[in-house]
């Protein structure tokens, strides 16, 4: 086998010259030994270090005769087969293996790497030795994270608000929504749309609107009428003011006396005397007296109360006449026997635990206070509170003990008093006349005696108008009476919730000797366990505890 | 001057120490006396308040990246490192207090986590900075990297040299060696520290010590561990000079090894001192959009 053999001589200046020589043998052995076909001088070339075999023209086999191996291709080898073209590096020599040409059935170029390009070639086999050199970086990660945290949390959340559809369609598949932003779990009752911000988040970069409240919460009422208070002057009173969401179930109710308190304070001159409201900014120490619903009656009758300021020794009337001290006393006598009466026998707090039940005549005061009006019929009574009725339920009582007979009083005719046996004729007309007559006279009688005299006005005060003349039996007017009823209007108190209270903590009753001594309690009262919101060993009270915001009784919040 | 090493920490009498303490301290104390009719959240006044500061600390925080290329300025580099630490952390009760200890499964909880994995990033990196370089500095013997490589070429050489002169089978086991000697490599080898130069080292070593102790192994090397075979030679009768080179050589590998061995040791040290960059940079940048967003979708949604 002939080898063609090509020396590359470098002369300077980049000129170059060839040397050739031939070569025959079937394997083209590289070393250091003398007897190589290839010698190498280097040290770093082992004797036999390498050989060739030619497979074919153009085609070769390479193998390394050492353990270190051989560098063909620029990757490390024992044994490849490789075609023409392929380079083999060994130390600072270079092999190229060639296409034969003519008359030679394989060919090498040796050639020997200059300084630069020993350099060059291990530098490029030099393994990084810093991180930079590694395939890690900062800039594209930075990049990409960067970008994928923008377009993840802000932008495709976003595009949800403006596209409808999207949210619903990026939700399915997993991908952050607006839902993304809740910043804390809703309000229980707002759960149900609460996966579509935009019902409260109309606008964008705006906060919360009220219309967006009031598009569901159409009933609710307003505050104070704007059109008599300069309202948005005072403070801001947003429904988010107050009630901001977002905080789970600890309610949106702000409670904070602040809220109130920013607003009244100094209204008086700050609505241009619109409102005559006193400062009230902290239950214990800046709030007015209370103002009591005294009872009152309006020219028709109508229970119409009067808002006066509570004070030492004011006087109610409550159309009735009543000593709580005698009722309180032990052992009292009754027509049963021996009683003893508490504040619960009268006063009893109705269903919903906020007020009291009216005192009830039948139930409360029957027993002791009897209606009878005739010794001879000790049974019979005449009914309550129905003045009208009494006159004619004596009318009708007498009548016929007029026509029965048998009525022994001395002031009664003769006939009426003589018992009539059966068989006997009928009275007269003349004397059924006259036993009328003397039954309706008798009637009244009575009457007059019932109402000043021997029932109502025991515990009423009756009157008599002028107009009704002295006819006996007409024209009794009783005063009207309120007991109980709700006598603070503009706040809220619960019985209920001071159930661990005696009634006598707050109302002096024992001592009451007069129905006209107001036995609701004062500030001062509630005081001593109440404070504001920042009362030290006080219950803590804010101002929404007694008092309603939304108060208005004519006003909504939508039609503002 | 100070006998004591200024490090990052302790820069200035640790000025940004205490000005992180008493950040953190009026923080705290403006969280403890506040107290909103709601629970504590990043919608209040102090909520805001705090926002703002956390959200300009990180805005500084990332300037740090531009301030530490620029090689202008008057303020030198370690006290404004020593201010990135220090605000650093105390960012992560600001934050916190910001947001009044609120967590869910939304942004901006992730922006809060994404920010904590920054900040701890940048913890492990503090270390690093206070332990690798004196382990450098005292790894690399007062020479430098380039130094031991050279040194390490120049020994290859003599290594060549001698085992040329003791037979060809020793002339191959070095050469093998020389091209086993791998320093650096991919991201996990620098952080390894492994380099293959001692192999062949402590397989000679091995070997000869085993057939000091036992004349017994009759086979021979196996094929393809010269090694062995190399010690078979050395052990069957050669004259004393050639022994006497052979051990000139182990000497020379052996002084190439801890040649070796150190600048793997230089290597892996600073890699380690790098790699948490590479964490902390690009979840840096995250936690910015992760700002932005948070920032924008609380007002968008206001």
């Amino acid at each position: 086998m002939r080898w063609l053999i090509r020396r590359v001589l470098k002369q300077g200046k980049g000129a170059v010259s060839y040397e050739e020589d031939v070569h025959f043998g079937d394997v083209l052995s590289i070393g250091r030994a003398a007897d190589q076909a290839i010698f190498l001088s280097d040290i770093r070339a082992a004797l036999n270090h390498a050989r060739v075999t030619a497979l074919s023209p153009g085609r070769y086999t390479v193998e390394s005769l050492i353990l270190a191996g051989i560098r063909v291709n620029g990757e490390l080898t024992y044994s490849a087969n490789v075609g023409a073209g392929a380079v083999v590096e060994i130390a600072s020599t270079r092999i190229v293996l060639l296409d034969p040409p003519r008359d030679f059935e394989a060919a090498v170029e040796i050639s020997t790497l200059d300084k630069t390009e020993q350099e060059a070639a291990k530098a490029r086999r030099a393994k990084p030795t810093s991180l930079k050199e590694t395939w890690l970086g900062k800039r594209a990660p930075s990049w990409i994270l960067f970008l994928l945290v923008l377009g993840f949390g802000l932008l495709l959340p976003a595009a949800t608000h403006f596209v409808p559809g999207l949210g619903k369609l990026l939700g399915h598949a997993g991908l952050p929504t607006t839902a993304s932003w809740n910043p804390g779990p809703l309000d229980a009752a707002h759960r149900f749309f609460g996966d579509d911000c935009k019902q409260c988040h109309q606008t964008p970069f705006l906060t919360v609107r009220d219309t967006a409240c009031t598009s569901c919460h159409t009933q609710m009422a307003a505050h104070a009428d704007p059109a008599r208070f300069n309202l948005p002057q005072l403070g801001e009173a947003r429904c988010g003011s107050c009630h901001q969401d977002h905080l789970g179930l600890n309610g949106m109710v702000n409670t904070d006396q602040k809220l109130c308190a920013n607003c009244h304070t100094d209204l008086k001159t700050r609505t241009q005397n619109a409102s005559e409201l006193p400062d009230a900014r902290d239950f214990g120490k800046t709030h007015p007296e209370f103002r009591v619903r005294l009872p009152a009656w309006d020219t028709n009758g109508r229970f119409a109360p009067q808002l006066t300021t509570l004070t030492a020794g004011l006087k109610e009337n409550s159309g009735l006449k009543f000593n709580h001290a005698k009722h309180l006393e032990p052992n009292l006598n009754a027509p049963s026997g021996r009683r003893t009466l508490t504040c619960a026998s009268c006063h009893q707090p109705d269903a919903g635990g906020l007020a009291m039940k009216p005192v009830d005549f039948e139930s409360m005061c029957h027993d002791c206070h009897t209606l009878g009006f005739d010794t001879f019929a000790p049974d019979r009574q005449v009914p309550h509170a129905k003045v009208a009725e009494v006159v004619y339920m004596l009318d009708d009582y007498y009548a016929r003990r007029a026509l029965e007979g048998g009525y022994t009083e001395a002031s009664a005719p003769g006939f009426v008093q003589q018992r009539r046996r059966p068989g006997e004729a009928p009275l007269s007309q003349q004397q059924t006349i006259e036993a009328l007559s003397w039954a309706r006279d008798k009637s009244r009688q009575v009457a007059d005696s019932v109402f000043t005299g021997r029932a109502c006005v025991t515990c009423h005060t009756v009157t008599r108008p002028n107009a009704a003349g002295s006819t006996p039996g007409t024209g009794w007017q009783i005063a009207p009476v309120r007991v109980s009823g709700i006598w603070y209007g503009e706040a809220k108190f619960t019985h209920a919730k001071h159930s661990t209270m005696d009634c006598k903590d707050c109302h002096k009753a024992a001592e009451s000797k007069s129905a006209s001594d107001l036995l609701i309690p004062d500030i001062a009262n509630c005081r001593q366990c109440h404070a504001g919101a920042n009362g030290g060993s006080k219950v803590a009270s804010t101002c929404v505890d007694c008092h309603r915001y939304h108060q208005s009784k004519t006003l909504t919040l939508n039609k503002l | 001057m100070n006998a004591r090493h200024e490090s990052i920490l302790n820069h200035a009498g640790s000025r940004w120490l205490w000005i992180s303490v008493a950040l953190c301290a009026v923080s705290l104390l403006a969280y403890a006396l506040h107290s909103p009719a709601v629970p504590p959240n990043g919608g209040t006044w102090l909520g805001y308040t705090l926002g703002t500061i956390a959200g300009l600390l990180i805005l500084w925080l990332m300037f740090f990246g531009i301030r530490k290329r620029s090689y202008s300025g008057t303020s030198n580099l370690r006290g404004w490192l020593s201010a990135h630490v220090y605000l650093g952390t105390a960012l992560i009760l600001i934050a916190l207090l910001h947001a009044g200890f609120q967590v869910g499964w939304n942004l901006h909880t992730f922006f809060l986590v994404l920010m904590l994995l920054v900040i701890f990033s940048g913890f492990f990196g503090v270390y690093c900075y206070l332990r690798y370089p004196t382990l450098m500095t005292r790894n690399r013997e007062s020479a430098t990297r380039s130094a031991m490589l050279e040194e390490i070429a120049e020994l290859d050489q003599n290594a060549l040299a001698l085992a040329d002169g003791i037979d060809p089978k020793v002339h191959d086991i070095v050469l093998r060696s020389i091209q086993n000697t791998r320093l650096g490599g991919g991201v996990l080898a620098q952080l390894r520290a492994h380099d293959d130069s001692d192999a062949a080292l402590a397989g000679i070593r091995a070997a000869l010590q085993a057939r000091e102790k036992s004349q017994a192994t009759a086979g021979g090397a196996k094929s393809g561990q010269t090694i062995f075979a190399m010690v078979d030679f050395l052990a069957s009768g050669t004259n004393d000079r050639q022994a006497e080179a052979l051990r000139k050589l182990i000497d020379l590998l052996s002084r190439k090894k801890a040649l070796a061995s150190r600048v793997a040791r230089d290597i892996q040290y600073q890699a380690l001192m790098e790699i948490w960059l590479y964490f902390h940079v690009p979840l840096a940048f995250a936690t910015v959009a992760a700002l932005f967003a948070h920032v924008v979708s609380v007002f968008f949604y206001w």
